[in-house]
């Protein structure tokens, strides 16, 4: 049963799951979709994460109750496939600062720690946090680490990161508490592109060691 | 052209920001009192989205190299030497010196015919963490020089704003919010102790959110998947604290969201000051649209 809840007075959170799984996400990007397609009266815009769609709404045209209305329907009629598309190659230079450290956690040698994290195709689950950073997912068991201890004050751009059971790609230099491994040249975000970001969710990614 | 002689602490520009691109992880930005923005641009005779100076804690000196009318609202600005809320003409040569801003934490500098520059997504606001907009992509600096635009639509008002149409500018603030969008993440009693506790604003703030300390209360959450968020969100954090996410946010976020503050009381958030104690007050969505058309029917009544 999805989550419909008041965030705010202008907007509701569909929740439609509470984990990191191809399927869920699947369904969110359907919802979008289908939303988009139907636009109905008041809905302003969307916004997609993981298992859970934001839906912003004026109220002046509509209401909870008639948005919510809207949103169930779609309840159980919704195709779970994300749409097979190309696998984008993301070159990336494994020097990040913490390499070393994941490979101590985690008991392999940092060219052990490049090969499983290069060795599979990963999802986009999200774009979010701050203006084209990636999240990706999952990650092989045996590269789960925790979050740094504090954050760092400043992540360079193009960092290529990992965090429990995901691996993200800082579009922009931010704050951040991920651990760095590498980094890539690929452009993710300018402003002045159409859209302005180079991935969205449901794309589907592989890490390129630079030789 | 106006010359910055002293950015203040942290000035940029901001329009009534980007809604709509936070699927790319953009922040919808725009002035975090919005209320006094739009007062401001009221008074001096803009559109509504024109582009205007935000001053935060302690604001710039400018130098007006033409004469100018301008408006200043928000924030109290006792050192000014220049009575607020109203529009003023200014000669050639006028230096504003803005001063410490208090009680009030912003202020808002509207200028007629708008800041003029370039327009990214759809708003002329700075987005910080994205590092465009605002004419920079930073706050301003000592030496930058601003351009002045056409975005008038009628004449200056020549009336005061009055008193009684404002917002309150001193805590201790009550700020209505709706429950949720995460209540499942805390037991059933979580909202009403929180409603009862007065958070104590901490030093920890920007446009992106300010945490608050909840004094003899410990709310514990337990962690959501990340999920989209909102300006005027309530975040729960591990340790027991709160932050409230402002016009600058992050997009999306792992804490869970106990409440959100409604449109209306959102330039209350933004003019809370370190030290200052808020109370959140549940009021319930049809609550929350009557203040709404309370605001914007002041600024509707007198345009």
């Amino acid at each position: 049963m999805w989550r419909v809840a008041v965030a705010g007075d202008r907007a509701l959170l569909v929740t439609l799951g509470e984990t990191i799984d191809p399927s869920l996400l699947g369904l969110v990007l359907a919802l979008d979709r289908a939303l988009s397609d139907q636009r109905p009266a008041g809905l302003v815009s969307s916004v997609p994460a993981y298992a859970s769609l934001l839906c912003r709404y004026d109220p002046a045209i509509t209401d909870v109750t008639r948005l919510e209305d809207v949103i169930r329907q779609f309840e159980g009629r919704l195709d779970a496939a994300i749409p097979a598309g190309l696998v984008t190659e993301v070159p990336t230079q494994y020097d990040g600062p913490d390499l070393e450290a994941v490979a101590h956690k985690t008991n392999l040698t940092p060219a052990d720690v490049i090969d499983a994290h290069a060795s599979r195709e990963y999802l986009v689950y999200c774009i979010g946090f701050a203006p084209g950073f990636t999240y990706c997912g999952t990650l092989p068991d045996e590269l789960v680490v925790p979050r740094l201890a504090s954050p760092r004050v400043r992540v360079p751009t193009g960092s290529v990161a990992i965090a429990g059971r995901q691996t993200g790609i800082y579009a922009l230099a931010s704050p951040g508490g991920w651990n760095l491994i590498g980094r890539t040249d690929l452009r993710l975000f300018e402003a002045g592109a159409t859209p302005p970001v180079r991935f969205k969710p449901g794309d589907r990614i592989r890490f390129v060691p630079n030789r | 052209m106006i010359e910055v002689v002293d950015p203040g602490r942290y000035t940029s520009i901001q329009d009534r920001g980007r809604p709509g691109f936070e699927r790319f992880g953009i922040p919808p930005g725009g002035a975090v009192d919005w209320f006094a923005a739009s007062v401001a641009n009221h008074l001096v005779g803009n559109e509504p989205d024109a582009a205007l100076i935000e001053a935060t804690t302690s604001g710039p000196t400018l130098r007006f190299q033409s004469e100018a009318t301008i408006a200043v609202t928000g924030g109290h600005c006792p050192d000014a030497g220049f009575p607020s809320w109203r529009a003023h003409r200014v000669d050639a040569g006028f230096a504003l010196d803005l001063g410490r801003v208090s009680p009030g934490l912003r202020s808002y500098i509207a200028v007629r015919g708008g800041i003029e520059v370039p327009l990214v997504l759809g708003s002329r606001s700075l987005c910080a963490i994205g590092a465009f907009g605002g004419g920079v992509g930073r706050p301003l600096q000592k030496g930058d020089r601003l351009a002045i635009g056409a975005t008038v639509s009628s004449p200056a008002v020549s009336e005061q704003w009055p008193e009684s149409h404002r917002l309150p500018i001193r805590g201790p603030w009550e700020v209505h919010v709706v429950p949720g969008p995460h209540p499942d993440a805390f037991d059933p009693s979580a909202f009403q102790r929180l409603s009862a506790t007065a958070c104590l604003v901490t030093p920890a703030l920007d446009r992106m959110g300010m945490r608050l300390d909840t004094p003899g209360l410990r709310l514990d959450a337990t962690e959501i998947l990340t999920t989209p968020m909102t300006a005027g969100a309530i975040q729960v954090t591990p340790s027991g604290g709160l932050i409230a996410l402002l016009a600058d946010h992050p997009t999306t976020g792992g804490y869970p969201v106990i409440a959100s503050v409604i449109t209306a009381d959102l330039p209350l958030l933004g003019q809370a000051r370190p030290g200052d104690t808020v109370r959140f007050r549940d009021v319930g969505l049809a609550e929350a649209a009557r203040l709404w058309r309370r605001l914007s029917g002041w600024l509707d009544l007198s345009a």
